[in-house]
């Protein structure tokens, strides 16, 4: 029924809002509750001796029938004992089992922070260091990790998602995206004689998250699932040493007054506090390795921006490896012996973004202590630009880095 | 008259009427010398058939001009435009598809004959390092348990799509984690592209119909198919496989033959694009197809074909569904290195396919030994494309 919808009572409360709009079409509202000659007609007034308290009104409900002289009964609203699921009214906010009085601040993967990496920082308590950190950089140099006609089969690789893969002449950013992200990962894989270990790892899509931490007072939640996980039968080894983790004792977390922290997150009353990894117990890949975040709409409005785009994965991997923490060592705030560290990559398809997270402590709620560290290497362009359209009759990949494929 | 003012501006050209030309070119080697053996020139041009008349020759004529035109065509892009370019009614073959014995349709309208059971593996020059069985089982009960069990997704699967929710990505991790298992075994197989649900198109003439109605009635006109598939997983290397028969390998089944149109399949026309697409464009150099993987949608679930009362068309699903995907795949392939159906394969195309429902495994392996499937080609060609299959059998209980 038209006028079963919150709409129609909306407009049916505020009588003040009916009426043509100018130049007498309707209103853009209208169509939704159906113009006035559709419309089910308003029932009629309640009689008057149902002002005056005290008065039984006597009506003629018990004759089955209209009697002149007696009242109109008023019936309650009907119910019907069962409920359509296409119909289903949820009960105000208040009445809802998970409602509680404290406000919480829940970060999805579609939260754009307005102070992007610096707002993240203040809500994971942790320290940026620009670059990532030796011991990957180091891995990355070695020869022995080389894969061989290295730069061909990149530049395959490029051209295989920016050109070749779909019959249209130029490829959208929603199918090259995530083909450039699998084939990269492919090449990676296909060094598994190499390294074995590699064969300890799987990917899962479609995960669902969710951690809750205080931070000064404030319930900050991360929730929901965005892009792949790369989940590994050993945690990845801890990378500063416990110097450099004591030495965060004395870093100063940036704010930025006036915005409040909590900008841009969403606030609910309405929650669940429980830890959820994703997985079940017993699940043979325990430890989050890798995240991947894919940036594929075809609008640039819709994508995120580097900054925002950081961000989120940096909040995306610490609640990743708050989650583990606590599966791990309990649901105490302390500071960790082992450290547990979770890796992120996000890209847009041409610009890439790495980070690497290190979960030095599950107190979060004080501002001094130790922190934990975040390792952000940004902006690193896979190649320039890529003309598909033939420049002087040949498609080209101008000037494309090999440094990000590292 | 157009025709008379044609001829008239042909002398004045170069100033001499063709007539003089023939002449010295007649006398052109007399005057050479007797050491050089007389070529036997043509005293008159060449007759043929009329160009654009409205008659058979002329209608023969054109089409060995189009052919001409394919043949003399410099690259495979331009071969395939010009194959494909013009686009009439088609038949929409789906290689998944519900119709009661599409497996016997699907091997007439692509000369395969089908040998249950698989082909002998070629004779290996160096021994394998023993396959180690155990690790490929873990990692494939790791990929089960991931997608079954301990994954926790969000909300319910979209109605009737239960089995490709959880089937979809738990083939993508068989197949990664298989072909990293596997490369110790094959090195190509390290080096290999692997697409997830990129598309395949496939487009071919095959038989002969009289057009029934239409201002064309009475006509001859060949039948055409475009097949559209989107295999979940595919494996695609730089190098072919090697061939499991030789190519002119005789087999003694015939092809069933079916004595009605393909429209009592039930098959449908359309006319749109006609594209030939292996899952990437003619430049990539992978370009050779080793291994499609295909998922059955809930549709073709063996509860409810058995709730139809056809148990018996289980195994034609699976059947129907690789014969016309691995044909329209290797079919492909060969169009990208530049045969055609009158320019037939000159070696034989070979590719293997897995076909799933999640729960049922079938393996079929396909060889293409014949592009030459149009009435004109097809007098004189003994050859027939094979598929060689196996039952569905259980893969976890």
């Amino acid at each position: 029924m038209a006028l079963a919808s919150a709409p129609a009572r909306r407009a049916l409360a505020r009588p003040g809002r009916l009426g043509l709009g100018g130049c007498g079409a309707p209103r853009r509202g209208a169509y939704e509750w159906g113009v006035r000659s559709t419309r089910k007609p308003e029932p009629p007034p309640r009689d008057r001796v149902y002002e005056i308290p005290g008065l039984e009104p006597i009506t003629y409900a018990g004759k089955m029938h209209f009697m002149p002289g007696l009242a109109r009964p008023v019936f309650p609203p009907w119910d019907p004992g069962w409920t359509h699921p296409k119909f289903r009214r949820l009960p105000p906010i208040h009445e809802q089992p998970l409602y509680k009085d404290q406000a919480c601040y829940v970060f999805h993967q579609r939260c754009r922070l307005l102070e992007g990496v610096k707002q993240a920082l203040w809500l994971t308590k942790a320290k940026l260091i620009e670059g990532l950190p030796k011991k990957v950089l180091g891995l990355v140099e070695d020869p022995r990790n080389h894969i061989e006609n290295q730069d061909e089969r990149v530049l395959n690789v490029i051209s295989h998602a920016r050109l070749w893969h779909s019959t249209e002449d130029i490829p959208k950013r929603e199918t090259y995206c995530p083909v450039i992200v699998d084939s990269l990962i492919q090449l990676c894989k296909s060094q598994i004689l190499k390294h074995p270990s590699l064969a300890k790892r799987i990917c899962a899509q479609n995960y669902r998250l969710s951690t809750t931490w205080n931070r000064e007072s404030l319930l900050l939640q991360v929730r929901g699932s965005s892009g792949a996980r790369l989940n590994a039968k050993d945690p990845l080894p801890p990378i500063a040493s416990r110097e450099e983790v004591e030495a965060t004792k004395n870093h100063v977390l940036e704010t930025f007054y006036p915005i409040s922290p909590t900008i841009d997150l969403q606030e609910c009353n309405v929650y669940d506090v429980e830890d959820d990894t994703g997985f079940r117990e017993g699940y043979p890949y325990p430890y989050p390795h890798t995240l991947y975040f894919l940036e594929t709409a075809n609008l640039r409005p819709h994508r995120f921006q580097p900054d925002q785009l950081r961000a989120k994965m940096i909040l995306f991997a610490f609640g990743n490896a708050l989650a583990q923490a606590r599966l791990l060592y309990g649901n105490d705030t302390k500071v960790l012996e082992q450290p547990v560290v979770v890796q992120s990559v996000g890209t847009d398809g041409r610009v890439f973004q790495f980070l690497v997270l290190q979960l030095n402590t599950t107190d979060l709620a004080s501002n001094e202590g130790v922190k934990n560290l975040v390792w952000v290497d940004s902006d690193q362009l896979l190649y320039q630009h890529f003309w598909c359209l033939p420049v002087v009759k040949k498609k080209v990949v101008v000037d494309w880095f090999p440094s990000p494929w590292r | 008259m157009a025709a008379a003012r044609y001829w008239r501006l042909v002398p004045r050209g170069p100033g001499l009427s063709l007539h003089t030309a023939a002449a010295a070119a007649v006398t052109a080697p007399e005057m050479i010398g007797p050491a050089v053996a007389a070529a036997p020139v043509a005293r008159y041009p060449p007759i043929v058939a009329s160009l654009k008349a409205k008659s058979k020759a002329a209608r023969q004529r054109r089409v060995e001009r189009w052919q001409a035109m394919v043949h003399a065509a410099e690259s495979v892009d331009e071969k395939l435009r010009i194959l494909t370019k013009m686009q009439f009614m088609k038949y929409v073959v789906y290689p998944q598809t519900f119709a009661l014995n599409a497996d016997r349709w699907y091997q007439g309208f692509t000369k395969t004959v089908f040998l249950s059971g698989l082909p002998k593996p070629p004779a290996e020059p160096a021994p394998a390092p023993a396959l180690d069985l155990a690790a490929l089982r873990a990692a494939a009960c790791d990929c089960l348990l991931q997608e079954h069990f301990f994954l926790r997704r969000k909300g319910r699967p979209p109605l009737y799509r239960e089995y490709e929710t959880i089937g979809s990505p738990f083939l993508d991790q068989l197949v990664a984690a298989l072909m990293g298992l596997l490369s110790a075994h094959n090195p190509a197989l390290a080096a290999a592209a692997l697409d997830c649900k990129r598309p395949v198109h496939f487009y071919w003439l095959r038989g002969e119909e009289i057009i029934p109605c239409g201002h064309r009635k009475g006509r001859v006109d060949a039948l055409r198919y475009q097949i559209n598939d989107k295999p979940n997983n595919q494996i695609r290397m730089s190098k072919q496989l090697p061939e499991f028969v030789p190519l002119d390998y005789s087999v003694p089944i015939e092809i069933p033959v079916m004595n009605c149109k393909p429209d009592k399949l039930p098959l449908f026309k359309r006319q749109y694009e006609n594209t030939i697409f292996i899952g990437s464009k003619t430049a990539d150099p992978y370009c050779y197809g080793h291994t499609q993987f295909h998922l059955l949608p809930d549709k073709f679930k063996r509860e409810r074909l058995l709730k139809k009362n056809c148990a018996d068309q289980i195994e034609v699903v699976f059947r129907a569904n690789a014969i016309a995907s691995l044909f329209a795949w290797t079919g492909a392939q060969a169009m990208y290195q530049g045969f055609w159906s009158e320019a037939d394969v000159t070696r034989p195309f070979v590719s293997q396919g897995v076909v799933t429902d999640g729960k049922y495994f079938s393996f079929f392996c396909y060889q293409l030994n014949t592009l030459a499937l149009t009435t004109q080609a097809d007098q004189n060609n003994p050859r027939k494309n094979i598929c060689w299959g196996t039952q569905s059998f259980v893969f976890y209980l």
